[in-house]
Formats: structure tokens, sequence, C-alpha cells
């Protein structure tokens, strides 16, 4: 078994937030169903790869919501459904007549999720956005950058990654609060406030100490920690992240790397002084780095018990790394049509009742006759007309 | 109205690997009591301190962390608070750890001992490369867990060093996918009567929060390179406004955004139709952006921005973090919540809910004081 078996999700989302959500759902072991439209946007293959991950385990319908007849089916599944949710900007679901008010006429206890970039109220409800613009509104953009160095980062949506991990806990959470209670109720998830919670302790110094946050590079935001950050290595884009934060640690690790005289250098005894002279300390670590293969010295460091890995991309991630590897955190998966795809697995283990990829993403309206005659019970033969009209894909 | 897990028990002896975990939990409404040892939590002496002045009870760190936990202070390391442990574990729904594999077990704490005793109790445990696995006694700080999860490879200059993330993104995604993995096993032990272990991999929760990186391997075996601000998708690339950065975006009404700037006399050369094909913007993102740069050094952010959101184009101003504390969308929302911390004087606006739950509301409260709590939770033991 798994832990959301039994539990129907109209799934409405698109590009990459609430599919994210979705999948998670889907790897407990919920039912999936994805309402697409003609022409909206997807990464290619739909059944591996990057979409392929993102609609693991679902089940596809193609619905069109501007016929009345597209709207009526939509209407009668979500009336099957436990969870309704969508991430589209605010006023578009209520222009359908798909949103909670409208929902909870036709299924009282729905658990309507409303994924939007701002929210359903204040005053820029209605603004647009996708995930590099909520992440210049929080400060991730302009702080991930050398020290007085122009923005560099984040090269990815990684707020609608925050977005969706934290929708799939607001997801759960509310079927939980359903069992105990029998309410179903709206979620208003506003991706610019998922993204803003995760932050961490910066906007409580800035609420209290005052003054202008300023890119750091890659210092510690955690224990003040010397050396700390990447060291470039033997080879092409090759780096080491290394971390050590005790006098203790600073010792195995100047005794890994064959106790060198710049570790024995005084003004680096004493963690205070490594962290004070940091740059010093840094172009040192550089310097024997770049005479190492990455792999190799993190294996040093790790056997000595100090925090150092490999800055992994994306074939050391996917091909190489003996632990991901090991935990099966990519899986191959089997299509209908006899391919095998890779497809990311579900990031956390539970023991007992483990998450799994239920299948490979669905092609485009994949499943519409099942859903349609499993659900609704609709013959065949009214199938075929509303595809002959187009209102089904 | 309560929180969604109003009534659920957890105890909370992780570090700062997992110390969200619990902060989401509390915030839903359980009763998380944070288990430090007698000389305080090790969040207590992480930065930045109240005033600059380092102390236990001055953390901003440990405040963001452990905000709405009660806190009880015990050497669960010893055999008599061990004994302790397993009597308050006895009695809790959910435990959350980040010790070393193996660390609690030797003291008789491991799971299986303490659902003998137990068995509805689900453990979540939040180590750097999870319970199993070659690297499973290996070491992360943040930093090093973004770098072997992927995360980092992809953030930075073409010709800059990989960078971190601002925020401690390991460690949160870390806690989520915990706290997702904790009340999953929660609904299923409506059905199975029995808790389970939930292992969460710091690395693994990572390569969990990537976007394109392991897709287009998968698919293509593509190395995603770093590329400074421009978006994977070339969609997205932060530009320069007269007083400030924005973030350009080449996706939403690009006809209104080409007729803006020829209104302005810029823009030659696009509107050729080809480019109304997203596609095709995708593979001339260089030269739009160049194009884009040029128009908007006549405009502040705040100009550029309210323009192109009246015309439905997804621009946004490039701002710091304290920003939000300003923010009057955010204000009206009420996501600042105002806490007293009588002991200071001081009231703090904690950032709240990450979502709304509107029929079980997200709970914010002051975080503990050393021991705080130790006498009311071992009262509760009797």
């Amino acid at each position: 078994m798994r832990p959301l078996d039994g539990i129907r999700v109209l799934d409405f989302t698109w590009v990459v937030a609430g599919p994210v959500t979705t999948r998670i759902l889907a790897d407990l072991g919920a039912d999936v169903i994805k309402v697409e439209r003609r022409g909206s946007l997807d990464f290619g293959d739909r059944r591996g790869g990057l979409s392929g991950s993102l609609m693991r385990g679902k089940r596809s319908i193609l619905l069109d919501l501007n016929d009345p007849r597209g709207l009526d089916l939509a209407r009668r599944l979500a009336a099957v459904s436990d969870v309704v949710i969508d991430n589209f900007s605010a006023r578009v679901m209520t222009n359908l007549g798909l949103d909670y008010d409208a929902l909870v006429q036709i299924r009282p206890e729905v658990i309507c999720v409303r994924m939007t970039g701002f929210g359903l109220t204040g005053p820029d409800r209605d603004h647009v956005s996708y995930g590099p613009t909520l992440q210049a509104l929080t400060g991730y953009t302009l702080l991930m950058a050398e020290p007085d160095g122009p923005p560099a980062g984040f090269g990815y949506s990684y707020s609608d990654l925050a977005g969706g991990n934290l929708g799939a806990l607001a997801v759960l959470a509310a079927i939980w609060h359903r069992r105990r209670t029998g309410r179903g109720q709206l979620v208003d998830l506003a991706q610019l406030e998922t993204v803003a919670a995760v932050l961490g302790p910066v906007l409580l110094e800035r609420a209290l100490q005052g003054g202008a946050s300023a890119p750091a590079g890659n210092a510690s935001q955690e224990a003040p920690a010397a050396p700390h950050g990447v060291y470039p290595c033997a080879g092409e884009e090759r780096w080491i992240a290394i971390t050590v934060f005790t006098d203790a640690e600073w010792e195995r690790f100047a005794d890994a790397a064959g106790g060198p005289a710049w570790t024995r250098d005084t003004r680096f005894a004493t963690r205070a002084g490594r962290v004070r002279h940091a740059a010093e300390l840094d172009r040192q670590v550089a310097q024997w780095t770049r005479g190492q293969k990455a792999e190799e010295a993190m294996a040093l460091f790790q056997r000595a018990g100090i925090a150092a890995g490999l800055v992994a991309n994306a074939e050391d991630l996917c091909a190489r790394d003996p632990q991901l590897a090991a935990r099966r955190h990519f899986v191959e998966v089997p299509t209908p049509e006899g391919r095998t795809v890779r497809i990311d697995g579900p990031p956390f283990v539970l023991s007992e009742t483990p998450g799994a990829v239920s299948g490979p993403g669905p092609l485009l309206g994949e499943h519409a006759d099942e859903v349609l005659s499993g659900l609704l019970g609709i013959g065949a033969e009214e199938i075929a007309a509303l595809r002959a009209a187009r209102v089904l894909g | 109205m309560t929180g969604a897990l109003d009534g659920v028990r957890v105890l909370d002896l992780s570090d700062q690997q997992g110390a969200f975990a619990g902060k989401l939990l509390a915030g839903l409404g359980a009763d998380v009591v944070l288990v430090e040892p007698p000389g305080g939590s090790p969040l207590r002496s992480i930065p930045p301190f109240w005033q600059g002045v380092e102390g236990p009870e001055r953390s901003l760190f440990f405040w963001f962390y452990s905000a709405g936990k009660r806190g009880i202070t015990l050497d669960w390391r010893t055999a008599a608070g061990a004994a302790t442990l397993r009597r308050l574990a006895a009695r809790a729904d959910v435990l959350i750890e980040s010790e070393a594999p193996g660390t609690l077990a030797g003291l008789g704490c491991g799971s299986a001992a303490l659902r003998a005793a137990n068995p509805r109790l689900v453990v979540a445990s939040i180590t750097p490369f999870g319970q199993t696995g070659p690297y499973r006694a290996w070491r992360a700080s943040d930093t090093v867990a973004q770098a072997m999860g992927g995360m980092m490879f992809v953030n930075g200059h073409r010709d800059g060093p990989p960078l971190r993330s601002l925020g401690l993104q390991a460690y949160h995604q870390a806690g989520i996918f915990a706290a997702v993995g904790v009340v999953s096993a929660l609904l299923a032990r409506d059905t199975t009567g029995r808790g389970q272990d939930v292992d969460v991999s710091l690395q693994a929760a990572v390569a969990g929060a990537l976007e394109h990186v392991p897709g287009l391997w998968h698919q293509m075996g593509l190395v995603a390179p770093r590329q400074g601000t421009l978006h994977w998708t070339r969609y997205f690339c932060v530009g320069r406004c007269r007083d400030g950065w924005v973030m350009h975006c080449t996706l939403g009404d690009w006809t209104s955004l080409v007729e803006w700037m020829k209104a302005d006399g810029m823009g030659a050369g696009l509107d050729d139709p080809a480019l109304e094909d997203i596609k095709t913007r995708q593979a001339e993102a260089d030269r739009l952006f160049a194009a884009l740069d040029a128009w908007a050094a006549r405009y502040t952010v705040e100009e550029l921005v309210q323009g192109a959101q009246l015309r439905r184009i997804p621009y946004a101003a490039v701002r710091p973090p304290e920003a939000l504390l300003r923010d009057p969308h955010l204000a009206e929302r009420g996501f600042f919540v105002p806490i007293e911390h009588p002991d200071l004087g001081l009231t703090v606006p904690y950032p709240g809910a990450p979502f709304r739950l509107t029929d079980a509301p997200w709970r914010v409260a002051r975080p503990p004081r050393l021991g705080e709590h130790t006498e009311q939770v071992l009262a509760e033991l009797a």
C-alpha cells in the first residue's frame, strides 16, 4: 500500500511548480488526473526526462475548457475528486467557474488548492510571474553573487521546486485535516510566500538590525567556517566543496592534505583566525586542490571526517554517483511503446509504505477514454462524439 | 480554528540539518518539543545574534528555526537521559533526528527499540546521505550537500565558480521532504496502525529540488552549464535599468512588449513575425536581451515593471530580501507575524505561512527559552 491510496487529484497544473506538487502525490499513490489543453508548454519527450519526471505516474485527459461540454466534463470529474489543484493566475479558475466557491457546491468536502504567483488576495494578486521573477523579488537573484559582483544565480526556477514541494505538504496536511474533521478547504498558496518562507534567518536579521544585504559568494551561512566554499580541481570544470567548522576539523583537514606548510600558518590555527584570513586561506586551498582530482580529494577528506563533496554536474549526479545509484534515486521505467525511460524518483524513503514512480509520463490525452468511462460512466459512442467535436483530445 | 496537525506530538532532536522539518510541523499546528542538550541546541551558537552579542537567547538563527516549538533540556546521550527520551517517545507520534546513522540505536533509542514500546511512532531521520548506501557515514554542510545534489554546478557565471544558494536550501528541502514524509506516514498509520521510518538524505533532497539538470541528462545527455542569470529556458535574464537590476522575460505578451519599445523608438528588428514563436525567441535570446537592455536603461525599475505588468508581461524588480519587509502586498496578506520576545522587550516580525489552509491556520509563536518547558513536559509524562 501507499499513503495516498484511494485519493483522487484533479490536476489542472502546468509548467513546473504545480506538476512538482502532484508528482509527489502520484508517487504516494494518489490517482492524479492531469487535465490538459492543446498547445500547452512542455519540455520534449513526455514519457521520461524532464517532462516525464514532472508527469510521472499521472493520467492525462485533454479537454477544451472553452467549450461548455468540456467544462461540464471537468466539473463532473471534480465532483468525484478529493483534491482539485491549479497553478494559473488567480482569475482563470474563477472565470471558468472552477474556483472553490463553485466546486464546493458539487463536492462539499473538496480540497481546492490554488497555487498562484501572488495569492488570492492583496494588491498584486493579478500580477503575472514565473519562478525567475519570484526569485528576483525575494532576494535570491541579487544575493547569489560574488562579493560586489552582479547577480549570478539561480540558473533555474528553484522557486517552482520550493513551491511545488511545499504544495505537497499543504495537500497532505489538508487530507489529514479532512480525515479528522470531515471538512475540505481552500488552500491559498502564493509562490511568492513559499519562496520567501524558505529564505531563512536573513529576514529576521534585516528586520531587527537594519542594514542592507550584500552578496557574500560562497561564505558559510550557518556556523562560521573556513575554509568554506568551492575550490577548483584538476581538469575542466571540476570543483570540490569543502566546509571546515571547528579547530579539530581543521587539524584533520591539514593532516589529510599532507600537512603542507601553509596549514601550519599561525593565522590559521583558530577558527576566528581562519575566518578573518579566509581570502588568503582560500587561495592556499585552491592552489592545493588544483593538483587534485575532485573525486579523490572528496574521498580523502571524507575519510578524515571532513565535509567535502564534488560539485556534481548532471553526469556526475545521474550516471556516476554511487550513493544516489545505491538508493535508486533515478529509476528506469518501461513505457507502453516498449522503451525504457529514466525518471527522478521520490527523494525520501518510507520504510513500510514507500512512495514509488507509478509509471512514465502520460502522452497528451492518453487516458481520456478510461477516465471518462471508468469515473463518469460515459459510453464509447459519446466519447467518440466528444472527440469528433474536439471537446476531447 | 485549530491547525491541521493539532494534537500531533513531535519530539525534535535534530540540529540545523533537520530543524526546518519541525518548524513546518509546528506551523501546521503540531506540538513540537525541541529536545536540547543541557548546554543548548547548537543552533543557539550560530549567528546572527541580537545586537551582535552572542548568547543562548540571542541567536536569530535559532529563533527562525525554533519558532513555535516548545523546548526542554535533556542529555539523552547519557543512560538516564536516554531512558527519559524513551519515555517521551512512548507517548509521541513523531520523532525527528539528524544524528549520524546508528547513533540513536547505540543509545537504545533506535526506531526499532522505540517502536517496540510505541508501535505508532514515526521516526524521521535527516542525514547528509541517508541511512543506506556507501556514503551513509559521510559528512556534509549545507554547501557540500548543495554541491553533491547538483544544485550548485548550474548557479554562477560561466567564467566564475559555482555558487551556493541564498539560504540553507539543502537543509530546507530536506526539512520539507521530512515533513512530507512524516504526514504521509501518519496518513498510512490510519490504515496500518503502525508507524514507520522516514529516511531523508540532504543530497537526495537537493536532487529533488532541481529542475532541468537530471531531466535533460536523461533525455539528451546534456550536462547543463552555468550561464549566470540567463535561465536555462533562455526566456529570462537579469538586465539593467536606470536605477537597478530588473528580471527581463520574453514570455507573456511579446507583441505588446515590442509595441511599447517601438513607441519609444527602440526595438528595431524585433517586430519580425518569426519572433512571435517562443521557440524563435528562445533561440535568439542573446540578441533579444541585449535589445531589451538597451531599451530598459531609459526607465527606472519601478516604471519598467509597472508598465510590463499592465501589459501582462512577467517582469520583476531584482530586490534584496529586506524589500519583502515593506512590501505592501505581503503586508496586506499579513505574511509577517509580529511575535513578542518579552525578555528582550522586542517585537519580532516572523515570516509566516508558506501556504494558507483557510480552515486550519498556520501557527507562529515565540521560540522557547533554554529549558523553558522542561518541567511542563516532564510533568505531562507523569
